[in-house]
């Protein structure tokens, strides 16, 4: 309940505004060579990272962007991308 | 019993008597009183029994750790009634008696604890199994703390408020004080809570002087008189903090005092930074009895004294391990009460002056001893003391019992926000071994007892955390620092932790009766960490929350183990105290959406149902049937108040191709002036939304989402778009158009009457979608539809004219019996015709092709670019689904309800929706049964509650079952 978030139209804003997307798995594969496997692992794996992870909010109570942003998994807090920070990801 | 009525330090005022009710008796108190104390100037001594045992149970600490005086207030049970203010006219309860607090009946279980080692409960009276109901049963009766009974209804209002502040100052002593008034020299907005009903804290009842000769308590009034006159601080008394988190989100609940509009308010604050000001409580010493009414801490007999004007006794013993204890030996003695001995664990470091005061009034200091026991029967009569080796002991007779080991902080917010906690040797405290980002210590909780060092201490915290705030204050905090290095720093603590005695009446938790012994047996047991002996013993568990036992269990274990390792606290969890439920609820919101017609639906007798977020007339009779509305229908015309539908409308260089994105159908084949109905997959196929389309012009569309799926579509989309960089906008008019379906054989002649456009079947045909005025200012957006399967217009209107579009065709209609109907009335209409809701007629794992929409579905779209289509290619060759079917009962007065089970040997699938359909005379709907059995005329039995044990009958039949044709609808 501690979390906020940094809406990229909004700003820094309460976390109970926002709507979590899921991980950032990238864009929708491309229908060329797409098996029903590596279908069912992009919609539904995940790789749960402890720690530093890239996801996607939606400010559903504000604006309603969709962007993305890192989260430290392990304390829920809001962190600056890992590049700018030390590398890990 | 008379007050003490002079002393500047009173936080009474004896002015304004207050009366209460207790067992028939009337008590006087005064405003400012708490219940407890107005019970105890009242000569009330025992306020309740213990949770097991019934010991006789009074004042101990004043603030409300512990449960001995929980009492029921008005009704409501385990009130802290330290820390509830007295009001005028309120009638108190003892709890855990038979009999009387006083006279209980039960109290001979005190004898018994022989039989009650720890955790007897979960060991004996187990075997044979059907001795426990009977046992526990019993148990329950006896044991346990307030009763409350499941009808009874909380009073008040309870508020809740939001805030953001740069800095939070928990705690509003001293520390807190300066630390609030210096963060709010920066201009920062600052937050200040105290959970007494007053600033002050450690201050707010001494009468010896600071550095500067200024009495502590005089010192207190000024510095909460600057706090009140700077605006920047928010204060908020009688507000305890209860909960701290990660990113310095604080959560208190506030009383509410007279005048206030609240009875209690949840308070959440998003913070920069915060200051830990919270202070000390004082650690309980562990000796026979130690809980005997008469024994009390250090604080409550001072507090007793200097703030509510009572003497806490007549003759007193003090057995104490700080100079607070010393203090309040002279200060107490000065106000009457007469001292037999003080014993002072310490055996030196006392503060010099307090020990020559102390000689001056004659009375004896024994350094290096501490009481062992508490006589008496149900209070106090005498007590022995002994030297902390055990080797010589004393007795004194005296009705009060001053007992303290020391002080420990009050740690709570650091170990919410999860901080590691260590134990500091100096002190004897448990502090945190890192601080959290942004939180700063303050005050008395550092180990500091020197007044100045105190204020200093504060006012460098409150600076640090405004710099953490983002305030430029290096010059300030660099002389704050300086100031604090030149006082008197952490002093060495008390580390006694019990008196020389076995234990067996020692009590370290008073809420759950557990003794010294009783946390022996669970360490012998094997539970033999704090953690766990917390759990086994039940130390700690009650409503006091570890406040006694909190610090005094571990290092016991620590103790009792010959642990070398560093005794840490137990966890503790927000709530940090007691609260109510009801603040937690806040108000009873009722969070409704009403639609444009809400007042006129009412007036014409509709009786509403709350649907999702919205209120719905669904229906407008007693039978609930609807047997005339939905005939009136069928045979007639009637009106339906659509306008919780969801209503977007789409534009920009790429609407089309996210339509394509998220529909299933080829969005490029709607046309203008011609409605398309389709729906929406999520990624594994399954149906989410249905709805129509319609076109406005090049890339701009109106479309429908279902009522319940209104509040997500535009999320959905740009969701399911996020990584294309599409130029399109979506706008959500849900709420600012209104539907009216006009429904019935007779619709048209009704609807010629309120326009002026043609509606002849050739000009304005099934399916089609017209825009025009209603005298050449409303505008209208109508679309043909079939939903109910009659002719039926749907009209969207704008929101502020929807009564008067609605009232238009009321009027028009009245030749010819226009009525309206309820969402009862279009769910049977639209289930005569198989039409589905979807929510009814799927769940989540339903897709599109087991509902029968497959044939919306274009597969010359791309697979991947579509939401829904790859699955949705992969199930189509799948066996093992649903299918929706068409259902008939063989009983045809006798329809399963709705989600009554299709059963053989195991679950076969589940009734939709059934009703008597008055058009057909049959009880028919629809199921969805596994594929094998959707043959037509397949034998179904339905098992639903009612059924007593006997199976429906029901055989799969042709869909739809009103109008195959579908010849109605396009009249």
């Amino acid at each position: 309940m501690a979390l906020t978030l940094t809406c990229p139209v909004c700003g820094k804003r309460n976390g109970y505004e926002f709507r979590y997307g899921g991980e950032d798995k990238g864009p929708r594969p491309a229908e060329e060579g797409l098996t029903p496997r590596a279908w069912c692992d992009y919609v539904h794996m995940n790789t749960c990272t402890v720690g530093i992870q890239k996801e996607w909010w939606c400010h559903r109570d504000g604006c309603g962007a969709w962007f993305t942003t890192f989260r430290d998994t392990t304390k829920n807090l809001e962190v600056k991308p890992p590049e700018a920070e030390n590398g890990q990801a | 019993m008379d007050r003490l009525k002079q002393l500047p330090t009173l936080r009474i005022n004896t002015d304004e008597p207050l009366t209460l009710k207790y067992r028939r008796k009337t008590y006087r108190g005064a405003a400012g009183d708490t219940v407890a104390t107005a019970l105890y100037a009242g000569g009330v001594r025992i306020f309740g029994r213990s949770l097991k045992y019934h010991r006789p149970r009074g004042l101990y600490s004043l603030d409300g750790e512990c449960s001995n005086t929980c009492m029921a207030v008005d009704g409501i049970p385990n009130v802290r009634t330290e820390n509830t203010l007295l009001k005028d006219g309120m009638v108190v309860d003892a709890q855990n008696v038979k009999g009387s607090a006083n006279f209980d009946w039960l109290g001979f279980i005190d004898k018994l604890d022989w039989m009650m080692p720890a955790g007897f409960y979960y060991k004996t009276m187990h075997k044979p199994a059907a001795v426990w109901p009977v046992a526990m049963k019993q148990i329950r009766k006896a044991a346990g703390l307030g009763v409350i009974s499941p009808d009874d209804e909380m009073k008040g209002r309870y508020d809740e408020q939001y805030l953001t502040a740069e800095v939070t100052v928990i705690g509003g002593g001293p520390a807190g004080m300066a630390a609030a008034l210096a963060a709010a020299e920066s201009g920062h907005r600052v937050v200040l809570l105290e959970s007494r009903p007053h600033l002050g804290g450690c201050f707010d009842y001494r009468v010896t002087t600071n550095g500067q000769g200024t009495h502590l308590y005089e010192r207190a009034r000024e510095l909460a008189e600057q706090v009140k006159q700077t605006a920047n601080i928010r204060r908020f008394e009688h507000a305890a903090m209860v909960g701290a988190y990660n990113n310095n989100l604080i959560t208190a609940f506030q009383v509410g005092k007279a005048g206030d509009g609240f009875t209690e308010r949840y308070i959440e604050i998003r913070s920069a930074s915060v200051v830990v000001a919270t202070g000390c409580i004082e650690r309980p010493l562990l000796f026979e009895h130690n809980e005997r009414p008469g024994v009390m801490q250090v604080g409550c007999a001072h507090r007793l004294a200097r703030t509510y004007g009572i003497l806490p006794g007549k003759e007193a013993v003090f057995s104490v391990g700080h100079d607070l204890g010393l203090e309040a030996a002279v200060d107490l003695s000065d106000l009457g009460v007469k001292i037999a001995c003080v014993a002072d664990i310490r055996e030196d470091g006392q503060r010099p002056d307090l020990l020559e005061a102390l000689a001056e009034r004659d009375i004896p200091v024994l350094g290096g001893w501490v009481a062992t026991h508490a006589h008496g029967g149900k209070t106090v009569k005498k007590a022995t003391l002994s030297t902390v080796e055990g080797t010589v002991r004393r007795q004194f007779p005296c009705d009060l019992l001053v007992a303290s080991a020391g002080l420990t902080p009050v740690s709570g917010p650091f170990i919410l926000a999860q901080a590691g906690m260590g134990y500091d040797r100096r002190t004897g405290y448990f502090l945190p071994t890192g601080l959290p980002e942004k939180m700063f210590p303050a005050g008395r909780i550092t180990g500091i007892n020197d007044p100045d060092a105190i204020e200093a201490s504060g006012r460098l915290a409150g600076l640090e955390a405004a710099a953490a705030a983002g305030a430029d204050v290096t010059q300030a905090a660099a002389a704050a620092r300086q100031a604090v290095a030149a006082l008197p720093g952490p002093e060495r603590g008390c580390k006694l932790v019990t008196a020389p005695v076995k234990g067996r009446k020692s009590f370290i938790c008073f809420d759950e009766d557990a003794t010294v012994k009783s946390v022996k047996q669970a360490i012998d047991a094997g539970f033999d960490v704090p953690e766990l002996v917390k759990r086994y013993a039940a130390v700690g568990l009650g409503p006091g929350q570890s406040g006694i036992p909190g610090h005094n269990l571990p290092l016991f274990v620590a103790k009792y183990t010959a642990s070398t390792g560093t005794p840490k606290p137990t966890t503790v969890r927000p709530p940090l105290v007691p609260t109510y439920i009801a603040t937690y609820a806040g108000y009873n919101h009722h969070m409704f959406k009403r639609t444009p017609l809400h007042d006129s639906q009412k007036a014409d007798g509709g009786i509403f149902r709350n649907i999702g977020v919205w209120q719905r007339a669904r229906y407008f009779s007693e039978d609930f049937d609807c047997k005339e509305e939905i005939l009136n229908v069928r045979n007639n015309v009637g009106m339906l108040d659509g306008s919780t539908l969801g209503k977007f409308r789409i534009h920009g260089p790429d609407a089309l191709k996210a339509l394509q994105r998220v529909y299933v159908s080829d969005m490029s084949k709607v046309t203008e002036g011609r409605i398309k109905y389709s729906a929406m997959c999520n990624d594994d196929g399954c149906v989410i939304d249905d709805g129509v389309v319609t076109k406005l012009g090049e890339n701009d569309y109106c479309f429908t989402t279902s009522t319940g799926r209104a509040g997500q579509a535009s999320e959905w989309i740009r969701y399911h778009t996020r990584f294309d960089n599409w130029d399109f906008h979506i706008v959500n008019l849900t709420d600012s158009m209104g539907v009216i379906n006009l429904s019935g054989p007779n619709a048209r002649k009704v609807l010629a009457k309120a326009v002026n456009i043609d509606v002849s079947n050739e000009a304005f045909p099934f399916s089609g979608y017209r825009e025009f005025f209603i005298r050449e200012t409303i505008p209208v957006r109508a679309m043909r539809l079939g939903f109910v399967g009659e002719l039926s217009y749907e009209l969207h209107v704008p929101a502020s004219y929807m009564q008067t579009v609605w009232d238009m065709l009321k009027e028009a209609g009245a030749e010819f019996g226009i009525r309206n109907f309820g969402v009862e009335t279009q769910n049977v209409l639209r289930m005569e015709k198989c039409h589905i809701i979807l929510g009814q007629e799927s769940e989540q794992r339903t897709n599109l092709l087991d509902v029968g929409l497959g044939f919306l579905w274009d597969r010359t779209k791309s697979d991947a670019k579509t939401v829904g289509a790859v699955a949705l290619r992969q199930a189509e060759n799948d066996p093992g689904r649903l299918t929706l079917v068409g259902i008939r009962m063989a009983d045809d007065t006798r329809a399963a309800r709705d989600g009554a089970i299709i059963v053989d040997t195991k679950v076969r699938g589940y009734v939709a929706t059934m009703r008597k359909s008055f058009t057909t005379g049959e009880a028919v709907g629809m199921a969805l049964v596994e594929s094998q059995l959707a043959g037509i005329d397949t034998r179904l039995q339905i098992f639903e509650d009612e059924c007593n044990g006997e199976l429906l009958d029901a055989r799969v039949v042709p869909m739809p079952f009103y109008d195959p044709e579908g010849e109605r609808m396009k009249l």
